[in-house]
């Protein structure tokens, strides 16, 4: 297929040996304070790491980090893209005004939240104290309750754009004769909202779960910056340990081995969105 | 419930109006509210961007600036000359001007040039590389499709972090360390997967017969692409413009891998190294992020029309 | 040629040329330009002092005719930005290495030592021993100091006069006295700023204050201490655990708190007592930066009821790659570009002095502290003789082993875990006692 040449030959040259490359080092033992010694162990990096705890608490912190984000995202876009899909006066400028988030960068981006959150000089103290809803400053990413969630409401912030984008080129799909047809069978705002709307942004829903659930289960850059995994091991999350086993750990083997599970689950997810959302593939 | 016809009506128009004006009423407060929540923090940045450095830590905070400065704009803004830094030109020489902003601040426009580069050349190899294959897995049946689809996704699902080692090796082998090419071709590597599925899941939403109609009118497939789907799909083309431009712009892990000069640094990279130095300004922080949005705001107030008020494929008629 | 030339005038070039159209897009960067003549070092450092870095390389080029690839990064990603590189084969002649990553680096093969250069090892003898020890793993050393510094204590002189109290505490329960007066007072919510958030600076907090206990983490051996009640570790954490949720003097934020937002708000006025690094008290006292500028005095720091003033010292050193060890001439000018850093450069410690003038950086060659012009710059703004006692007693963390980085995170996760009463201070350090012994003996 000549099309798909280009494609092909973009991702066989440089994602293909980067993949095939993390599998090979996740059958070894590979401690880069220890250059010469690097066994080959087969999958015992992976059965170490179903019986290690600290795997799983991440597990479980990713689990419900990218829960509470994709649910998030995925309700507020659609709110969004329903309004801006809405004739009114100001929609031009409030759909650049949406993109703002989008265009800062994410490192930029958690310093200014870190700046927000900061407990004894942060904006959201000052604010909340000013309009009376708190009587003393509150411990924000400190406290080990609020942090995930925290983190997950500045990655919404964040994403929510691209969701709306996403879900707003899908609304445009949709033929305006089908909604004729339906106000002349007498439909409803609502019945026209479930018959017409919903099904066609489906394709949308599809892209806005996988892109999202593959940004929230492997994003990293938000708790870098913000909280380095703590307080405590609150948000220490999935792509965080990840990041700890091969960069400062150095060890590469176990660091892609976690890698590759979570591929696999991402892998599945997707899978899933697309039977269940997706048109044809 | 039996009502009389008359009565009927009257209520209907009425509800139509009542229903108009409360669709009107949610329509404006939701805008405002989604306004509300996109600029609060956004405006906290930029004032504070204006903010010295006592002013900025002040308890409760100032939300508008009482002695705005543009020390931190200047700052950025105040081009070098192109001589190498000697001793007499160095930013520290003069440690009784308190000058606490990173040295690094003329690199914040350069940085912004790189990045810049970085992104619309990821953009325009995206569109190259992206619309054929999308156009091919979606409407040419063939051998492979599903398994096409598949290799893509697959290529998305590893880890940022468990791909900059090999991703290393590759931009080593190619000679690019240390250049914009290695970012242009990683980025590229990273975006056009989900490119592909953007513009798979628009294509499959026009009507097959399209593809047909215009074959029978002896076009070839290229042709089919170019001259009926393309202009059809504006709305989908801006979504992938947007998403890759602002991925490339956005990108850290691998930009900061990858680069170790000023020649290659991105902004991402510079943001980061300016929280490192001994001396740092959090007010100068804030008016670096204020000016790394203005691009791609710029780039967007552009493509922004071809989504939300651009053409329809309603005009389609299936 | 013409690559040659783009590399040469720099960066702003690019906006010209991106100005110029897509085809000048092409031109430069993209690829990397040909080697030059004269074979150029690389030198990669973090992110710090560019412009002093800059001014000096540009002497150095001027003095021996070789170019030098400057590159820098982010300090907080240093580390796992240099170990891509490492890993990859990067070209690289020079860099800065922290103490902490000594004994990693070298075992990884990554570094190589310069005991052999005798134009190197000339300076030891002027250098301040502790620099020369913390460079030294296996008995060989692997450069010349690039900064020293320690951790000091800092009260606000106003603070401290306005609860009525004339000198700064000598102690730790001092200080919780003093604190509790001033929170009666209401002069601070939390007199004393801690920052315990997790990121690198944490180790030399918590070493720190495990010294002052009159304790240790590790022994000469290299066995884990800290979880022996009578090493200081336990008593050091209870303190804090105690300062936070009993006291409360110090914030319940401080495991969020980073260095650098802690600095800050101590420079805000929030506070009366602040544990930063030694070099910070020039800003402290900077009006443009501190709205306490003028009141922060230097103290002894506090002690524990069986400690010492002691406290933790560390170093910055710039060392030599393995890859340009292993071709002599590549070496050769390897070292001189260190000596010119770590050394004299045309006869003066020029680059440490520079650094220290311009920033505050801690020198490690002893005769620098009789430059008139260093004692004058101190003097505007700290006591130069309390500076020398504190850094008399400033120890090396005795945690810096091949597996320290591994060690770490998991340590700093266990002493938040104990601020935040997950777990007794006693069953975190026994935590991070545990993991240590089971990295030694995987070694």
């Amino acid at each position: 297929m000549l099309f798909l040449a280009p494609v092909m030959a973009v991702l066989g040259a440089v994602a293909v040996f980067p993949i095939a490359y993390s599998l090979y080092i996740s059958f070894f033992s590979i401690k880069l304070t220890r250059p010469n010694r690097t066994p080959f162990v087969g999958l015992k990096n992976y059965t170490d790491l179903l019986g290690d705890e600290a795997f799983w608490g991440a597990v479980w912190r990713t689990v419900s980090f990218s829960l509470v984000s994709v649910t998030a995202i995925a309700f507020i876009a659609l709110l969004v893209s329903l309004l801006l899909n809405q004739e009114f006066r100001g929609r031009r400028i409030l759909s650049t005004i949406l993109l703002v988030p989008w265009a800062i960068p994410y490192v930029a981006n958690a310093l200014m939240w870190k700046w927000i959150y900061d407990s004894s000089y942060g904006a959201l103290n000052g604010l909340l104290y000013q309009l009376d809803f708190i009587d003393k400053y509150m411990v924000w990413l400190g406290d080990q309750d609020k942090t995930l969630f925290l983190i997950a409401n500045a990655f919404v912030w964040k994403e929510v754009p691209l969701a709306t984008i996403l879900l707003l080129v899908s609304l445009k799909s949709i033929p305006s004769d089908l909604y004729a047809a339906a106000r002349v069978d007498g439909a409803t705002v609502w019945q026209r909202f479930v018959h017409v709307t919903l099904p066609a942004m489906k394709p949308g829903f599809m892209l806005v779960m996988i892109y999202e659930t593959m940004m929230a289960i492997r994003h990293f850059d938000l708790f870098f910056i913000l909280t380095e995994g703590g307080p405590g091991s609150a948000s220490h999350v999935l792509s965080w340990h990840i990041y700890v086993e091969t960069f400062r750990n150095l060890s590469f083997g176990s660091g892609a081995a976690m890698s590759y599970l979570l591929a696999i689950a991402t892998f599945a997810l997707s899978y899933l969105f697309i039977r269940t959302l997706g048109r044809k593939i | 419930m039996p009502i009389t016809p008359p009565v009927d009506t009257i209520d209907y128009r009425r509800r139509q109006k009542i229903g108009r004006i409360v669709q009107r009423l949610v329509i404006v407060v939701s805008a405002i509210v989604l306004a509300a929540y996109i600029l609060a923090p956004v405006s906290w940045l930029v004032s504070s961007a204006f903010q010295t450095e006592t002013e900025i830590v002040s308890i409760p905070p100032h939300w508008i600036p009482e002695e705005p400065t543009l020390r931190n704009f200047e700052a950025i803004f105040t081009a070098g000359n192109d001589e190498p830094v000697t001793y007499e030109t160095r930013s520290g020489a003069d440690p009784a001007a308190g000058d606490f902003i990173p040295s690094t601040a003329e690199n914040l426009l350069p940085s912004m040039a790189n990045s810049l580069i970085v992104s619309i050349l990821v953009v325009i190899l995206n569109l190259l590389v992206g619309v054929p294959a999308a156009y091919a897995i979606a409407k040419i049946r063939f051998w492979g499709r599903n398994a096409s689809v598949y290799f893509i996704l697959i290529t998305r699902v590893i880890p940022d972090i468990a791909l900059v080692v090999p991703f290393f090796l590759v931009i080593r082998k190619l000679g690019m360390l240390d250049t914009l090419g290695s970012l242009v071709i990683t980025y590229l590597a990273i975006t056009v997967p989900f490119t592909v599925f953007i513009l798979i899941q628009y294509f499959e939403g026009l009507p097959d017969e399209l593809d047909k109609a215009a074959r029978v009118d002896g076009c070839s497939r290229l042709q089919a692409l170019i001259k009926v789907f393309l202009p059809l799909s504006l709305p989908s083309l801006v979504a992938v413009v947007l998403f890759t431009f602002l991925t490339s712009w956005n990108e850290f892990l691998l930009a900061l891998m990858f680069t170790q000069t000023s020649a290659s640094q991105t902004l991402p990279i510079l943001l980061a190294s300016f929280t490192s130095d001994f001396t740092v300004s959090f007010s100068f922080l804030n008016a670096a992020g204020v000016l790394a949005v203005v691009p791609p705001v710029i780039v967007a107030i552009v493509f922004e029309r071809y989504i939300v008020s651009g053409l329809t494929a309603g005009a389609v008629k299936g | 040629m013409l690559k040659d030339k783009t590399r040469r005038l720099g960066r702003r070039d690019f906006l010209r040329y991106s100005a110029a159209g897509a085809g000048a897009l092409m031109a430069p960067g993209l690829v990397r330009p040909a080697k030059a003549e004269t074979a150029a070092l690389t030198m990669h450092t973090w992110s710090a002092a560019v412009d002093t870095v800059q001014s000096h390389l540009s002497a150095f080029t001027k003095e021996t005719g070789i170019p030098v690839n400057y590159g820098n990064s982010p300090w907080a990603q240093y580390r796992e930005g240099m170990v891509a590189k490492f890993v990859g084969g990067a070209p690289l002649d020079a860099m800065w290495v922290s103490d902490s990553w000594l004994p990693e680096w070298a075992e990884a093969g990554w570094i190589a030592p310069v005991d052999e250069f005798d134009s190197l090892m000339k300076y030891n003898a002027e250098a301040e021993d502790f620099c020369t020890d913390s460079m030294t793993y296996g008995g060989r050393q692997y450069g010349l100091t690039y900064y020293t510094d320690y951790m000091a204590f800092f009260y606000d002189e106003a603070k401290l006069k306005e609860a009525g109290f004339d000198a700064p505490p000598e102690t730790w329960d001092e200080l919780v006295e003093q604190s509790l007066v001033m929170k009666e007072k209401g002069i601070a919510d939390y007199p004393m700023m801690l920052a315990m958030a997790q990121e690198s600076w944490l180790i030399e907090f918590i070493s720190t204050l495990v010294y002052s206990h009159g304790g240790r983490l590790v022994d000469d051996n290299g066995m884990a201490v800290m979880q022996d009640p009578k090493e200081g570790a336990v008593e050091a954490l209870s303190w804090v655990v105690d300062a936070v949720n009993k006291h409360e003097i110090v914030s319940p934020a401080c495991v969020e708190t980073g260095e650098l937002a802690g600095l800050k708000s101590f420079a805000a006025g929030n506070h009366a007592f602040a544990m930063v690094a030694k070099y910070r008290l020039r800003m402290l006292n900077d009006p443009e930066q501190s709205q306490i500028a003028g009141n922060v005095k230097q103290a002894m720091m506090p002690q524990g009821p069986n400690g010492s003033h002691a406290t933790v010292g560390w170093m910055r050193f710039h060392g030599m790659s393995a890859q340009a060890a292993q071709d002599k001439a590549r070496a050769e000018n390897a070292a001189k570009l260190i000596e010119w850093f770590g050394g004299k450069a045309d006869g003066a410690y020029t680059f440490q002095k520079l650094l220290f003038l311009d920033i505050g950086a801690g020198f490690g060659v002893k005769p620098l502290f009789e430059d008139p012009e260093i004692r004058a710059a101190y003097d505007s703004y700290g006591d130069v003789d309390m500076i020398q006692a504190q850094q008399a007693l400033a120890r090396k963390k005795d945690t810096v082993t091949p597996w320290f980085g591994e060690w770490n995170d998991t340590n700093g996760s266990a002493w938040q875990s104990a601020i935040l009463g997950n777990v007794d201070p006693a069953g975190a350090v026994k935590k991070s006692a545990d993991l240590w012994n089971e990295l030694k003996d995987s070694y």
